[in-house]
């Protein structure tokens, strides 16, 4: 069953717009006809089998990955996969959206604080000064505010993740993309990370998390989408979903999950 | 005692030699690297001729011997009408040569910076130069180091080649010397501990940079 948040919550302006989304690598279909609508405000998670493409619809919005059609449009930033577009609009785009990768993806040869404020320097044109302020309070935020002259291979996983999530607000962006955040991390470690996104999602960041935490899309998110096969099956209430799914696939998924 | 006699009065010519093959290894490096730089996007850029070109000058480079190159710069040349001077064309040879072997080293260096960095940069909106500029090239440099270091000793001892196209530095010193004087074993003895005692420092410094390059990756 498909409950869009649209008229779960009416009123609610859109901040991302997907529609008619395709990708295929080849001969491999990966995602097929996506239609997302995620709400100013509200945290989307997206659960599913690995495979169903969840990751790709990620990064086919801040075009890491280049769909074969569709539109996506984000705080009106709109980009059509079929027709040209500039350098110019495809910044603009990414400008918008801050993305957290499993991997964190932090830059090795810089110190954490370099990591967070040459992006602010290059992309924003802040000068150095206003620039480190700005990093040394989202890292305070994040708990590490000593680590500024540290190098990432130094710090923690949880610490790196919480840095990359530091790095991606400094940007100002007003979607925040999370690519399962905690999949790489130790469950203890992980809760921190978890903890900083509840804060975020709380001071009303519109979100989209692909997880594999089930506690996280139950408790914190207001919209979730179940994905295989390349196509949304189940989108809704997240505790309507989790208690009672409707596609036989979501039962499947969510007992295998459950079940661990 | 005579070679210590002979050592002290075949040093001074011997250095001068050196000079000049340090003088060598450091033009040719000099032109080369940027030109390698050059050559690693090259033999990696979407654009057919460039890519074509960039590659055969590559392949040249590598696949002829340093020693046919000079050569080929001194005597082939001016039958084409081209004529340098010794050193001229030892340098243009070398060039070659070193730009050839570090574009490969480069374009190694270059692609073994993991995916995701660059998908990092790219996600937070930063362009595609600015991520070559600040992630891909400092960090394709740290993992080349080692390498282009490990050549520029290589190189050092290349510049011995040179002797047979008549530019002056250790090696031909030497041979000219020893020709003069019949005193080959020590001038070999000599030339060879001079190139020694450059060359093995200079290995043990690229350890050493390695080591520390190493660190924060």
């Amino acid at each position: 069953m498909i409950e869009l948040p649209e008229e779960r919550f009416p009123g609610r302006d859109a901040k991302v717009t997907v529609r008619h989304l395709a990708k295929s690598f080849g001969d491999n279909v990966v995602l097929e006809d996506i239609d997302m609508t995620v709400l100013e405000g509200t945290v989307t998670a997206m659960i599913g089998p690995s495979g169903a493409g969840k990751s790709t619809v990620l990064r086919c919005l801040n075009l890491l990955e280049r769909p074969d059609s569709g539109t996506i449009d984000i705080s009106g930033h709109r980009i059509d996969a079929e027709s040209r577009f500039t350098n110019r609009q495809l910044y603009a785009l990414r400008r918008e959206a801050g993305m957290v990768f499993q991997h964190f993806n932090l830059f090795p040869h810089m110190s954490v604080m370099r990591n967070v404020t040459l992006p602010q320097q290059r992309i924003l044109g802040r000068s150095k000064a206003e620039a480190e302020q700005k990093s040394h309070e989202l890292l305070t935020r994040m708990g590490l505010g000593d680590k500024g002259s540290q190098y990432p291979n130094r710090c923690s996983g949880g610490q790196q993740q919480r840095i990359a999530i530091a790095r991606a607000l400094a940007l100002e962006p007003t979607v925040m993309l999370f690519d399962e955040p905690t999949s790489s991390l130790d469950p203890e470690v992980g809760v921190e990370v978890l903890e900083v996104m509840h804060e975020l999602a709380n001071e009303g960041m519109t979100m989209i998390v692909v997880t594999h935490e089930m506690g996280f899309a139950r408790t914190v998110s207001d919209d979730l989408v179940v994905m295989a096969d390349g196509r949304i099956i189940e989108q809704g209430e997240p505790k309507r979903i989790m208690e009672d799914p409707s596609h036989p696939r979501t039962q499947d998924f969510l007992r295998a999950v459950l079940q661990r | 005692m005579t070679f210590f006699t002979d050592a002290v009065q075949f040093l001074p010519a011997l250095l001068g030699g050196l000079r000049v093959s340090l003088a060598l290894t450091g033009l040719s490096l000099l032109f080369g690297l940027p030109l390698a730089t050059l050559l690693s996007f090259g033999t990696r850029s979407a654009n057919k001729p460039v890519r074509w070109v960039s590659i055969a000058f590559v392949e040249v480079g590598r696949g002829a011997p340093a020693l046919v190159m000079l050569q080929f710069m001194y005597f082939g040349l001016p039958t084409a009408g081209l004529t340098l001077s010794a050193l001229a064309s030892a340098t243009l040879a070398l060039t070659w040569t070193t730009a050839a072997y570090c574009a490969e080293y480069l374009r190694g260096g270059l692609s073994a910076v993991p995916r995701g960095e660059v998908e990092g940069s790219m996600a937070l909106g930063m362009t595609r130069w600015d991520t070559l500029r600040y992630i891909v090239i400092p960090q394709g440099w740290r993992i080349a180091l080692p390498s282009l270091m490990g050549f520029a000793v290589i190189l050092f001892q290349m510049t011995s080649l040179a002797y047979t196209v008549a530019v002056p530095e250790l090696m031909s010193q030497a041979y000219t010397n020893a020709t003069m004087s019949f005193k080959y074993m020590t001038l070999f003895v000599l030339a060879g501990s001079i190139y020694a005692s450059i060359s093995i420092p200079a290995t043990w410094l690229s350890v050493l940079v390695e080591k520390r390059l190493a660190r924060h990756l």
